[in-house]
């Protein structure tokens, strides 16, 4: 069970780690923590990682719908969090992605071209190509959703009923 | 620090130069802070139109902005500000915003906006405690994150305190970027190896990717396609050539100790 759960918790402390080098302050860090964890189980289901590291032996494997569906998740996260707080849903965009980005991928793709391994770095570099895009298609496809259904504007007025309730 | 505009306490009326100034840099900040380009531009047309500018017309790249309005008189005015520099700062992306929402909203005269847009540019960075401990724990459980064991993490946390300041020292000595990758990947390689050499890691690749992480363009090369996806073509191109020149310089320098360890005959 722990080691199901571990990588979630290393999730939250590394990204909340980077948030503070990346000047997030103290009552921000929180959201960001929650959204990167969450945003990685939610890659982890759609990816089929979760139910092959679970061995139920089910056989489903697409990194690239994960990237996809996760970004989808953590972007309209953000959106909510971001209208909640009263702050630009940026912040936590770009913080909550930090365990999907594929900084590593990149890294591979040049150290194996620098290497002489082309075939590998080939692979690794489209692989590489194809998170990058799948993630910022999740973004944009949140951002235009979150811009129909005025999630900003539901979400403000959810919560000031919520805070004026005292009034 | 570039706004020389009026400055606190100063009550002369604003002109449309002032407006012009004050939209720019606030552009210009949010660039170099790692906004996104809709967001820069969005900022200086915000700012303009809410202090009276009219037919404001931005175009902002990752090196550079362009911004032209018509002020009261009904001249057209524009500037160009160059962005020399980009790191991720997000406390001063939310100040700005926060900025620009009182401007729009009227309750912020120009003088006042750009009096606290000189606060936001010369607020200072993270603090250097907080700083070394996020370093350190952010690769650190990056690598327990990429499945290392503690005493991969502990090495790559080391590396972590080392590049926390290293980045900052050569960012103050004006050194290139990819010169400071290419020394960061060669430091990362190197403390991973001889901690493996004197057996104090098992797995130096992990050590080396949870490491990396604080360097690696990820976000860079996931904002160049948002970029790319929103329209801004120039800007997400821009983009996308940074983060692969960032990954090919911390590729060389992870490489070259990588070869070094090789040829003296170490085992990866």
């Amino acid at each position: 069970m722990t080691q199901v759960l571990l990588p979630y918790l290393w999730t939250a402390l590394a990204t909340s780690a980077f948030a503070v080098r990346f000047g997030l302050r103290k009552s921000e860090l929180l959201p960001a923590a929650v959204g990167a964890a969450g945003g990685w189980f939610v890659f982890e289901l759609a990816s089929g990682a979760l139910l092959a590291r679970l061995a139920t032996g089910s056989s489903w494997n697409s990194p690239t719908l994960g990237y996809f569906v996760a970004a989808l998740f953590i972007g309209l996260y953000a959106e909510i969090v971001a209208a909640v707080l009263k702050k630009p849903a940026t912040i936590w965009i770009v913080t909550a992605i930090f365990p999907l980005v594929p900084g590593g991928g990149m890294y591979f793709t040049m150290l194996n071209s620098v290497r002489g391994d082309l075939w590998e770095s080939v692979r690794s570099g489209f692989e590489t190509l194809s998170a990058a895009g799948a993630i910022a298609s999740g973004l944009a496809v949140s951002s235009a959703l979150s811009r129909l259904l005025s999630l900003r504007s539901i979400t403000r007025r959810l919560a000031d009923r919520s805070s004026g309730l005292g009034r | 620090m570039r706004i020389p505009v009026g400055g606190r306490g100063q009550s002369r009326p604003p002109e449309a130069e002032d407006f012009l100034l004050l939209a720019a840099d606030a552009a210009r900040l949010v660039l170099e802070s790692g906004g996104e380009t809709y967001r820069a531009e969005e900022t200086a047309q915000s700012i303009a139109t809410g202090l009276g500018a009219v037919d404001v017309e931005c175009f902002a790249t990752p090196t550079g902005i362009v911004l032209s309005f018509s002020g009261p008189d009904g001249r057209v005015r524009s500037i160009v500000r160059r962005v020399s520099t980009r790191s991720l700062n997000l406390d001063r992306i939310t100040r700005t915003e926060e900025l620009v929402r009182e401007v729009v909203a009227g309750t912020l005269e120009w003088d006042e906006a750009a009096a606290t847009l000189g606060d936001i540019e010369s607020s200072p960075e993270v603090p250097l405690l907080p700083s070394l401990a996020a370093a350190a724990a952010g690769t650190g459980f990056f690598t327990l994150f990429f499945g290392g064991a503690w005493n991969d993490a502990l090495v790559a946390a080391f590396s972590g305190l080392i590049l926390s300041r290293m980045t900052h020292y050569l960012a103050r000595r004006r050194i290139s970027d990819f010169f400071t990758n290419l020394a960061g990947g060669a430091l990362i390689a190197a403390v991973a190896l001889s901690a493996k050499g004197m057996g104090l890691a098992a797995n130096a690749d992990l050590a080396i990717l949870g490491a990396a992480m604080y360097l690696v363009p990820g976000v860079a090369i996931t904002n160049a396609i948002r970029d790319t996806i929103a329209g801004d073509l120039v800007a997400g191109v821009a983009r996308a050539a940074d983060a692969f020149m960032s990954a090919a310089a911390i590729a060389i320098g992870a490489g070259s100790a990588l070869g070094v360890w090789g040829l003296f005959g170490g085992r990866i």
